[in-house]
């Protein structure tokens, strides 16, 4: 395996609770990012997946904090760098685009004036310079026009139109990792589509590495290398996109594919996973699926298994399949 | 009895825009949500609406469970007018024609307990109040749920519990048609699977019709006998569902289906369906259509 572009090292991160003590949400999570490679990140809400990449972006608010680990892009521990240098990282060789496009843009500027800040605070460029790039990038997300619409302001655009433009923010500065943050959710269905096509052509072309964050393992499966899924804060299977789909080991990843009907096949009553979604602060000793899962047995409930990697496919599951 | 339950005839709804001073200045427009659509549904169907925003699915279930008034056309229960059946009171349609909620956090009144908010739907309906509580512990069976959910607060429940809450409260009026709005969109997808099921139990054993506004195909399919597509405030096809979803017709059905996402079957190469339907909406003008 080629070294890393983003490796994310025992990475945890806790809430303070109102009794003073610390509730963690992300416990413990190991994976790694090859250079062009994309990478599916998928879990519920809860999972401790978004959690996760705010904390590699150092964008977590308080009262969320990294409590342990390491973030390592390019041999540099970003959880150590200071907030001058991970300025200058953020933006330039780490990116992210959010679910919400709408509040992800400030309403009050074109979004011209948008695009050139953050091509101005990366590069050292005169301000005809950093329009025609801002320019460049708009036409790249498909937005025709492009020079034109630099004097457009968000609300001007539609939501799927407004998630191009954060692309295009997002790319302007030809990062080499982008994370993208569920960015097709809050869309229609048709332009969701049209959005995860353009991020795998963006990173055909710009041979750009790829986190994609989501619920649906069924969306991520079409444009990614390698899933890693999660669950309860903890990594609970992480292989192949074609590993996942066809043999997932992992109880959770089988019933979460099984649980999402699909346009084809028989047509009969889903396969629902008992239970619900586990609460910060009440998760078990154990493996977090474990009150929901039909395989659980004796050790499962009160001991974690490690996640055991075979082959270039993790898993942590005292059964797997 | 063989006459549709519910019925729209040429239903027109649409909405002013624009502020005050567009409208003191004659400027003022109106927004069709929906234009001219007439829908039969028969006693027991299952029937999902779909489409995007802006399609007026959302528009017309309002319209099916009386929240709001048609500007024109007619909206018929088992053949009597909405307005002939609400000139009094809306009481009779209401309990006839009960609506589930997208958002169940926002659908329940925080400060009411389930046993409370189910308790006071059910004295609408008449039921005296010795009689409550074990029709209350009925109704959250019904739903999965057992009596301990009782004295909660909305805020105490997962969102899953909320939502069957959601659907034990338009229970308790005895529906003969049930309009469910994007019932599941925001559930966890483990969670979803439950409510669905849970839809089409009822569904089933209680002889109710339901409208199931969806933007999701594969739901859809998995819990409709027919299916209805909107777009642009209009029904661009129609049918049996599982025949529409093989052979589609109309090419926005198709860009739909084709949108759906498919796992390692949809790897990306660049999908020439999704062509046809043209380009994203650019602005918001193109998404409400001229205003």
């Amino acid at each position: 395996m080629s070294p890393a572009l983003l490796s994310v090292e025992g990475l945890r991160v806790g809430f303070r609770s109102a009794d003073g003590g610390m509730v963690e949400a992300v416990r413990g999570v190991d994976f790694s990012v090859a250079p062009g490679e994309a990478v599916g990140i998928v879990g519920e809400s809860g999972s401790g997946k978004s959690l996760s990449m705010l904390a590699v972006m150092r964008l977590l608010g308080a009262p969320a904090r990294v409590t342990g680990g390491r973030v390592i892009l390019d041999g540099e521990d970003l959880l150590a760098v200071d907030e001058k240098r991970m300025r200058a990282l953020r933006g330039r060789d780490i990116a992210m685009v959010f679910q919400d496009p709408q509040s992800s843009l400030n309403p009050a500027l074109t979004i011209g004036r948008q695009i050139t800040d953050v091509v101005g605070a990366h590069r050292n460029v005169s301000t005809r310079e950093a329009r025609r790039i801002a320019a460049e990038a708009l036409e790249r997300v498909g937005i025709r026009d492009a020079a034109g619409r630099l004097a457009s302001y968000p609300h001007e655009f539609s939501g799927g139109m407004r998630q191009r433009v954060l692309i295009a923010m997002a790319i302007a500065c030809r990062p080499r990792l982008l994370i993208a943050d569920e960015p097709s959710t809050a869309l229609d269905v048709t332009v969701q589509a049209r959005i995860v096509d353009l991020i795998a052509e963006l990173r055909r072309e710009l041979g750009l590495a790829v986190v994609f964050i989501s619920h649906n393992l069924q969306l991520v499966a079409e444009i990614v290398d390698r899933v890693v899924v999660m669950y309860g804060g903890k990594v609970v299977e992480d292989g192949p996109v074609e590993a996942i789909e066809l043999a997932p080991r992992h109880p959770y990843t089988g019933l979460l594919k099984a649980c999402v009907p699909s346009l084809s096949g028989p047509v009969g009553p889903l396969t629902a996973i008992e239970g619900a979604p586990p609460r910060l602060g009440r998760l078990p000793a154990g493996c977090p699926f474990s009150p929901r899962c039909p395989d659980a047995v004796e050790p499962c409930a009160s001991e974690m298994p490690a996640l055991v990697a075979d082959a270039g496919h993790r898993t942590a599951c005292w059964r797997p399949r | 009895m063989t006459g549709p339950i519910l019925s729209l005839r040429s239903v027109c709804k649409s909405f002013p825009q624009g502020g005050l001073l567009d409208r003191l200045l004659g400027r003022d427009s109106r927004l069709v949500a929906l234009d001219d659509v007439s829908l039969d549904v028969m006693r027991g169907d299952v029937v999902g609406i779909v489409g995007e925003s802006g399609s007026g699915k959302s528009t017309l279930a309002g319209l099916a469970v009386g929240l709001a008034r048609p500007t024109s056309g007619e909206v018929l229960l088992d053949g009597q007018p909405m307005t002939e059946l609400m000139r009094n009171h809306a009481g009779p349609w209401r309990r006839r024609v009960q609506m589930v909620f997208q958002d169940s956090s926002s659908a329940l009144n925080p400060r009411k307990s389930v046993a409370r908010c189910l308790g006071e739907t059910l004295a609408l309906r008449g039921v005296p109040k010795v009689r409550r509580e074990s029709e209350i512990t009925e109704l959250l069976t019904l739903v999965g749920l057992g009596p301990e959910i009782g004295p909660r607060l909305p805020h105490e429940l997962s969102g899953g519990q909320r939502q069957r809450i959601g659907l034990a409260r338009a229970l308790a009026m005895k529906p003969e048609v049930l309009i469910a709005d994007e019932p599941v969109s925001a559930l966890d997808v483990s969670l979803q699977a439950q409510v669905i099921n849970l839809l089409s139990r009822l569904t089933r054993e209680l002889g109710l019709t339901l409208l199931f506004i969806s933007h999701d195909l594969a739901l859809v399919r998995t819990l409709c006998s027919r299916i209805v597509v909107m777009r642009k405030g209009a029904i661009v096809e129609q049918g049996p569902c599982l025949d529409v979803l093989e052979r589609p017709r109309h090419p926005y059905t198709q860009a739909l289906i084709a949108a759906v996402p498919k796992g390692l079957a949809g790897r990306r190469t660049p999908s020439p369906a999704l062509a046809d339907a043209g380009a994203d909406p650019e602005t918001r003008e193109d998404i409400h259509g001229a205003a």
